[in-house]
């Protein structure tokens, strides 16, 4: 029972980062660019968050803003090279992995290991104290409830607006979107700038809300598995959600398990979620007679006047 | 035909290559005999303000600077690829630099490849696992210092429960948990520890989670052999105590850490540097390189925060002495899990069944895989 209690209060925290990244990916992905640079922009959003939290009288909310404007950039940044320059997405997003790795090694060293208080889960009096669904209801952190936010704005953004049937348009046939006099370069900067944002919010809360401090390489693949939670979800963001909790819920239960000292085979729970993501792969192989449902033009770089 | 004659010249080359190694095998039966004055590098793995390991080696660095009168030099961050140590090695013995010390376990065949190569240079390597007629491993019996500590943990409980975030389950990691359950139980019988292994060395959002699951298990004293201070952390939060490794973590959580398992490398290095010098160094005569105990320097301990009481200080200060005077922390009768014996009463285990140690003791609660 009262394990129960903490392990469902504990899965949100754990699943939030990761459902923010993926939002951000699925927008990028939507409008046809393939990020992989998830993992470093994730540890610059992490590093930029930590050092306005400290250095800009410790403030949460500060640290979130910052942690995403850093992803902003960067998202820009990646988007500029992909979109106007045209460089290959895949080897550009590996780059951006290890730039991240290595821009947060020479700036961070000064940021490294300083615990902070962070970000606290809110309490309700009354509502947060029901048994079991109580703290995983109504005691999780703001960001958390910002998040569920999140993925409904991006859900009525991209499927009730638009501007969102433009720009996932421009990711299943730019050049039908383009005859329609679609800006495709402006929609996949875009697309990649605000992407960007949300994967340097996942990283700051990464070190805000679940390390409480920063150290080198702190992402230790999370950026990957947000990578592989948009496949799960395949490409909509409320089944992003079904992901996270699923990752998140193993990430909880696996000390709680083992602190507990019950006999489990850690290492298969370890692999259920990219078990389950294999088996979402292969359910959209077979029952999709088309495939994929990624979106079609995922990867490939617009250019006009190319012939098909 | 040339092409035949440059394969025949390499074959020679090869062979005498061979021979001639052969002939320095043998002529390094006696000890290491070092050209001139030495001057001494160190390579870190990792940044040198990483809380932890490689910040505890810069602290020895800046120690032995005092004691033995001469400047170290210095590289951080040469991470464990073989290629860039080999590549930061090469750079300070060419600028004159004799004595060269890794930084990790992950440098053991970067540095042996070196060592070959370089005869006349002295290799030492902290945590490795490679040695020759010029170089040698060493590591402190970290179990020593551990043991130090589960008595201020078993001294510190009043749940009768502790708990402990490890790294990953192999002999060097499982033996600081089954000493820590064991000096707990020197001032507190009925002491039992829940461990939890994180599968990372430097993961802070594991460590957090599992330190958390910990307390909601009821433990009131977190113990450590993780690279961040995270554990600590989260004990202040919780408002429990806990134990530091690598270095002493009051730096982290002050009112939490109650005594810290710590490097003193300067008390083993610096000795080791001066026989370098004067000749007596003989890596030969340590195939399996250097495990410290505690009395020849290695790992020591910080101790003791005010929330211990007099008695148990006075019980690890005791221990301690015992320790120094060579008493063996896993002497038998010691039992598994399951209850199967494992060491002998009256028998302590050699080196080779504690490097290999694949069990956790009876009293742990927690599995290794």
């Amino acid at each position: 029972m009262e394990f129960l209690t903490n392990w469902l209060a504990f899965m949100p925290v754990f699943a939030a980062p990761l459902v923010l990244a993926a939002l951000g990916l699925i927008i990028n992905e939507r409008a046809g660019i393939l990020n992989l640079g998830a993992e470093g922009i994730m540890l610059c959003g992490a590093l930029i968050g930590i050092i306005s939290y400290i250095e800009l009288g410790e403030s949460s909310a500060l640290g979130f803003i910052f942690g995403s404007l850093a992803g902003v950039i960067l998202g820009f940044v990646f988007g500029f090279l992909v979109v106007v320059l045209r460089t290959n997405q895949v080897v550009t997003g590996i780059t951006f992995v290890i730039l991240g790795s290595g821009l947060t090694g020479l700036m961070g060293i000064p940021w490294v290991n300083k615990a902070v208080s962070g970000i606290t889960p809110i309490y309700i009096p009354h509502l947060t104290d029901i048994p079991i669904i109580g703290r995983f209801l109504f005691g999780q952190d703001i960001l958390v409830y910002v998040t569920i936010i999140f993925v409904v704005f991006v859900w009525l953004f991209l499927y009730r607006t638009r501007t969102g049937l433009e720009l996932r348009a421009v990711g299943e046939n730019p050049q039908a979107a383009d005859a329609n006099g679609i800006n495709v370069e402006a929609y996949r900067l875009l697309a990649a700038t605000i992407g960007g944002a949300f994967i340097g919010l996942s990283g700051a809360y990464l070190a805000l809300a679940m390390a409480k401090i920063f150290v080198l390489d702190m992402t230790q693949g999370r950026g990957w598995i947000a990578i592989a939670l948009v496949i799960f979800a395949r490409w909509m963001p409320w089944r992003a959600i079904i992901g996270g909790a699923l990752f998140g819920g193993i990430e909880a239960l696996i000390p709680r398990l083992k602190a507990t000292g019950v006999p489990i085979p850690q290492y298969y729970l370890e692999m259920a979620p990219y078990l389950a993501t294999l088996a979402v792969l292969i359910y959209a192989a077979l029952r999709l007679r088309s495939g994929q449902d990624a979106p079609k033009a995922l990867g490939i770089p617009y250019v006009r006047e190319d012939r098909k | 035909m040339i092409k035949k004659l440059s394969t025949f010249a390499i074959g020679i080359a090869i062979a005498l290559g061979i021979t001639m190694s052969g002939k320095i095998d043998q002529a390094s039966a006696s000890a290491f005999k070092l050209d001139g004055e030495p001057k001494v590098a160190m390579i870190y793995f990792s940044e040198v303000n990483d809380g932890g390991w490689t910040q505890a080696l810069y602290e020895a660095r800046e120690r032995m600077e005092a004691e033995l009168g001469m400047e170290i030099t210095w590289v951080e961050k040469v991470p464990e690829v073989a290629s860039q140590f080999i590549n930061a090695a090469e750079r300070l013995i060419r600028r004159g630099h004799n004595v060269i010390i890794g930084g990790a376990f992950g440098h053991s065949d970067a540095i042996k490849t070196m060592s070959e190569k370089h005869p006349n240079v002295a290799f030492l390597n902290p945590a490795g696992t490679t040695n020759g007629p010029n170089l040698n491993g060493f590591y402190g019996r970290t179990y020593e210092s551990q043991y130090l500590c589960g008595i201020a943990a078993g001294g510190l409980t009043k749940t009768n429960k502790i708990g402990f975030v490890a790294a990953n389950p192999f002999g060097l990691v499982n033996w600081t948990v089954n000493a820590y359950l064991l000096g707990a139980r020197q001032v507190n019988p009925d002491v039992t520890l829940n461990v939890v292994y994180t599968g990372s060395w430097n993961d802070p959002v594991k460590e957090r989670s599992a330190a958390q699951a910990l307390v909601e298990q009821g433990i009131d004293v977190i113990g450590q052999h993780v690279d961040t201070p995270t554990p600590q952390v989260v004990a202040q939060e919780n408002g429990i105590f806990g134990t530091g490794h690598h270095r002493d973590m009051r730096e982290f959580a002050d009112q939490a850490t109650q005594c810290s398992s710590i490097w003193v490398w300067d008390r083993y290095l610096a000795p080791t540097i001066k026989s370098i010098a004067a000749g007596t160094w003989n890596p030969s005569e340590r195939p399996y390189g250097d495990f410290v105990h505690i009395s020849s320097g290695g790992t020591d301990i910080s101790c003791c925060g005010d929330k211990i009481p007099a008695d148990v200080a006075a019980k690890i200060e005791s221990e301690r002495q015992a320790l120094l005077n060579g008493k063996h922390v896993f002497e038998g009768p010691i039992y598994d899990q399951e209850g199967n014996i494992r060491v002998k009463a009256g028998e302590t285990p050699g080196d080779g069944d504690l490097w290999g140690m694949d069990y956790l003791i009876q009293g742990v609660i927690g599995q290794l895989n």
